[in-house]
């Protein structure tokens, strides 16, 4: 069958739930959330904002085959230190498989994909969808400019309520120096392993951002204090 | 040691600042059709706000994010895989295992009340040429960005109108790994979303329609 254009039928039928763009109801939101203590436990602040940014590295490994297929293009994954993977994933259907995809846990090997940490940074940038790394990272450690990372959190499952379901990411950090260290970006690190099924050799492409979003305004965390930041990934909110 | 929360959550809304939640949204949804007569001209046309995600969307979403395994020492997969889509860890494989999927539109002539837990539309019209089938063509996916477009279209072959009143976004999740016999695949469906028409949307026979679901998840 051939199909007209579209601009030459005038007997188009737009109903009244056709929004403009601007006016479109949200089905998904995610939104973090840091909670700053002081040395005495007691919260001084909570900063909640609208998380903007999943990464490229996210929608490359999001996309399913279908766009494999349809473009037969690979999707460069970009790891924290720069180095890139063609990522292009496929139905192998040969032992051992030539295509890797995303490693799955079994039985045999542990080459795994894994939540890393939540990162902070002191640094900014303007395109959060190309970045690859935090602008400038806060490192784990007591020393100055340092701040202790806690081992992340994921929900077990994901919570439902009426029409709405969410899950949390969450972390909590410590600063063990004596003076207050500001934050102003944060990002979600995952650790990748791309194999084949069947496949020995697999490819440990390392910590790799996938979500990263600035701070609408910096989080000051005290001498002493903590910080507690939660991703929050809700549907129909 | 953390202490716990010593105030409560009245006390933290205050406490909130910024509270920019009330900015543009950062995810933006809508499906749009398109029916074609049976010589290809546009007959109807529709765009909608993609209203009702499934937590199998999260679930699914949570791979790229916090990946496959629950920990960097463990062959088990995360807790959003094991619970809400029901997923184990391969168990007889002789070399590693991967993790793949596709999408793909499914149409339907019934509706029932949403909630994130669906697994199906609530009368899925088969792919056929039979009375009150339709034939699906395979579901095309692009992306820009932060957007993904997904793209599906359908044939009536029969000789009767055929009204669709609701619209999924499906998944085939495949697990491929080698048992020891050869490649095997185990695979699983699940519905990332949900929606029903606000009037049905009418094909006529030896017409054609398009569906197309956008996500964006830039604001």
């Amino acid at each position: 069958m051939m199909v007209g254009k579209d601009v030459s039928d005038i007997s188009v039928k737009v109903p009244e739930d056709a929004h403009d763009t601007g006016k479109y109801i949200p089905t998904f939101s995610a939104y973090l959330t840091a909670i700053v203590r002081d040395s005495t436990g007691r919260v001084i602040r909570v900063h909640r904002q609208r998380s903007h940014s999943p990464t490229a590295n996210f929608m490359g490994l999001f996309l399913p085959l279908n766009w494999y297929v349809s473009t037969g293009q690979a999707f460069r994954i970009t790891n924290v230190t720069g180095g890139t993977y063609n990522y292009q994933p496929s139905l192998d259907g040969t032992i051992p498989g030539t295509i890797p995809g995303i490693s799955y846990p079994n039985n045999k090997t542990i080459y795994p994909n894994y939540l890393v940490m939540i990162q902070v940074g002191s640094g900014t940038q303007s395109n959060p969808y190309n970045a690859y790394s935090l602008a400038s990272p806060i490192a784990n450690g007591s020393g100055a400019g340092q701040l202790v990372y806690g081992t992340p959190s994921v929900s077990n499952t994901v919570t439902v309520s009426g029409s709405s379901a969410y899950f949390v990411i969450e972390q909590t950090f410590s600063n063990q120096t004596s003076s207050t260290i500001d934050i102003t970006e944060v990002g979600i690190i995952t650790h990748l392993y791309f194999v084949a099924a069947g496949n020995q050799s697999p490819t440990d492409f390392g910590n790799t951002l996938v979500w990263y979003d600035t701070l609408s305004s910096a989080i000051s965390v005290p001498a002493g204090g903590y910080l507690t930041i939660a991703y929050t990934f809700t549907v129909n909110p | 040691m953390l202490t716990p929360d010593l105030v409560n959550e009245e006390d933290i809304d205050k406490l909130i600042i910024p509270d920019d939640l009330p900015d543009e949204p950062a995810f933006k949804a809508y499906i749009e059709a398109k029916v074609y007569d049976k010589e290809g001209h546009i007959i109807d046309y529709r765009r909608q706000p993609m209203r009702s995600l499934t937590q199998y969307f999260l679930a699914l979403m949570s791979i790229p994010l916090i990946g496959t395994y629950s920990g960097g020492s463990s062959n088990s997969p995360t807790g959003l895989l094991a619970n809400v889509l029901g997923l184990s860890a391969v168990s007889n494989t002789a070399w590693s295992a991967d993790i793949v999927w596709t999408w793909s539109i499914q149409v339907g002539s019934g509706t029932q009340a949403f909630s994130p837990t669906l697994t199906g539309l609530a009368a899925p019209i088969l792919n056929g040429s039979q009375a009150g089938q339709l034939v699906y063509s395979t579901t095309a996916v692009s992306n820009t960005g932060s957007s993904v477009f997904v793209l599906g279209a359908v044939s009536n072959n029969t000789s009767s109108a055929i009204s669709v009143t609701e619209i999924g976004l499906t998944c085939t999740v495949y697990i491929q790994y080698w048992p020891s016999s050869g490649y095997t695949t185990s695979s699983y469906n699940f519905l990332l979303s949900y929606d029903t028409f606000s009037t049905a949307i009418s094909i006529p026979a030896s017409g054609m329609a398009t569906f197309q679901i956008v996500i964006s998840f830039t604001g």
